[in-house]
């Protein structure tokens, strides 16, 4: 296991309620998410800033 | 066992007001449990009181003859009851519950609790009679008159006092995503409150009001029901789950991708307005943006419950969360979208936008609070759940009638905006929907008879509930594990 996954493997516990969480990732199509919405952010933006009538 | 935790099982919630501080307990279980059952009171009154308000849509002249009982009299007390009667009366009161345990400390000025309650709880009967009477400041989601307004707005200050002074004296050193976003939603609403009840309804008239009416009301919706129902579900998640979340990572994505995106949706009811087009526009895009914490969050919980399904058919708290989740991703995609020009004039002023609102607000919100009810009444009670019937009744009541209300008014809606694209006149639009309001309203009734169902069975646990035997040697603050079949 590289560390990078171990990393993402670690788990914190929190000793008050005894939840443990992952450190985690951000699944690969989640990311793909992201940057489609952002690409869509900013030509929705442009095209729509004002009324072309 | 302890005697102070053999006091406490044989005399219930009736315990000394000082119990935390007498026993070493993080929190006040008399205290949580007076919510817990305050709680259940508003969920069954609020949605009853959206029945009837469902109802005289078909029956016209039902409780019509009476003006405290008129149409425009009681939706108010619906919407105001949900919001503020019921779930936020159950978010206050887990609070007291997670925020002490994730700090590892007493709740900041603990003896606030109850006087908080009795201003709440008596500030929200006050505030219903008043709209009731025709006291209303005019202001959706913001309908309470300002003598209620004012101990309404003392409360929320004095909330995010002790939240953020126990936040500040807490031992656990790292914050858990659930005091981030109830940390959020105190300090936000708390703002949001005022300017919505003393600024809004004085100072701007025409569609600068409306245009700051809709930042209020979406603040209500995005920075208080939003962070408070995730802060809640991310603490019964992976509890309810028995296993760690999924993801750290993402739980801190989601937060600051709502933190960043929501303060900006509230015009988008007023597109096509004469608000300005490019402030539509941004209305639009936080919006749909929006898409990116809520598929966070909906990844995030279905990642911790993968390899753990078998807690979704055994415990109540995890039922609740899972079809919490389901609804909360339908319910703002659809949110997300109708904010679009093109969803926006085939769906405004049509029932699809109450379908988008019930879908979140109570199919996602609601039904996360109500996990949490699950959760914390049995264990502080120390008593095992009145009836698991009745908690089966009231999961399957609340799914099926929810599931055929929110398609229902989803459906209408896209139907009603099609014939008015069509050219259809409004009135004809309006009684050709006469079916799906007479489903509407038998869906929403089963929902009533399951909330009813379910929140008499929490009261009735906190009373006469069988008591879980406490292991020998058990802490005075040992909290009992109920069974769930």
């Amino acid at each position: 296991m590289s560390d990078k996954d171990s990393h993402s493997e670690s788990i914190t516990r929190y000793e008050g309620p005894g939840i443990e969480e992952r450190h985690g990732i951000v699944p690969t199509w989640l990311a793909i998410v992201y940057a489609a919405m952002f690409v869509w952010m900013i030509w929705y933006t442009i095209v729509f800033w004002t009324d072309k009538g | 066992m302890s005697t102070t935790a053999n006091a406490m099982l044989d005399h219930g919630p009736a315990a000394p007001r000082t119990y935390a501080t007498a026993t070493g307990e993080l929190f006040d279980r008399e205290l949580i449990l007076r919510y817990m059952a305050a709680a259940s009171f508003w969920l069954v009154f609020a949605p009853t009181v959206g029945a009837i308000v469902a109802l005289k849509f078909n029956f016209y002249d039902f409780l019509g003859h009476i003006s405290w009982l008129t149409w425009g009299r009681l939706r108010p007390v619906h919407v105001m009851g949900v919001v503020f009667g019921g779930f936020s009366t159950a978010v206050i009161g887990l609070t007291y519950y997670i925020v002490p345990r994730l700090c590892g400390v007493p709740m900041y000025k603990e003896r606030w609790g109850h006087h908080i309650f009795w201003m709440w709880n008596i500030g929200l009967a006050v505030g219903f009679i008043s709209l009731a009477l025709g006291y209303n400041s005019g202001i959706e989601a913001g309908e309470f008159p300002l003598w209620v307004s004012i101990p309404v707005e003392i409360v929320l200050c004095m909330l995010t006092i002790q939240v953020l002074g126990t936040v500040k004296n807490r031992t656990e050193q790292r914050l858990y995503v659930t005091l981030w976003y109830l940390t959020a939603a105190y300090i936000w609403t708390a703002l949001n409150y005022a300017f919505g009840h003393f600024i809004l309804p004085y100072s701007m008239p025409g569609v600068n009001n409306a245009a700051m009416h809709g930042l209020y009301i979406h603040y209500v919706v995005g920075l208080w029901i939003t962070p408070a129902g995730l802060g809640v579900a991310y603490y019964f998640l992976p509890l309810a789950a028995k296993r760690p979340l999924y993801s750290h990572k993402l739980s801190l994505v989601g937060f600051w991708a709502l933190a960043f995106f929501y303060p900006f949706v509230g015009t988008h009811h007023y597109i096509y307005s004469p608000i300005p087009y490019w402030t539509q526009t941004i209305a639009i895009v936080a919006s749909m943006m929006l898409i990116i914490p809520v598929w966070t969050v909906v990844a995030n919980f279905y990642g911790t419950f993968v390899g753990a399904w078998k807690q979704f058919q055994d415990s109540f708290p995890a039922k609740f969360i899972i079809i919490g989740a389901l609804y909360y991703f339908v319910g703002c995609f659809q949110g997300s979208t109708e904010a679009l020009r093109e969803m926006q004039r085939l769906t405004h002023f049509t029932d699809f936008v109450i379908g988008h609102s019930h879908l979140t607000v109570f199919g996602t919100f609601v039904i996360w609070a109500t996990a949490g009810m699950y959760w914390v009444t049995p264990r502080l009670a120390g008593r095992e759940l009145y009836s698991k019937n009745f908690a089966q009744w009231h999961y399957w009541l609340t799914v099926v009638g929810f599931s055929i209300m929110a398609f229902d008014l989803t459906i209408q809606g896209l139907m009603q905006g099609t014939m008015l694209q069509a050219g259809a006149d409004f009135v004809d639009s309006m009684s050709a929907m006469k079916p799906y309001w007479f489903v509407r309203s038998l869906a929403g009734i089963t929902m009533d008879i399951g909330a009813a169902l379910g929140f008499w069975n929490l009261y009735k646990t906190i009373k006469h509930g069988t008591l879980i035997p406490v292991p020998p040697g058990a802490p005075a603050n040992y909290l009992p594990e109920p069974k769930w079949s």
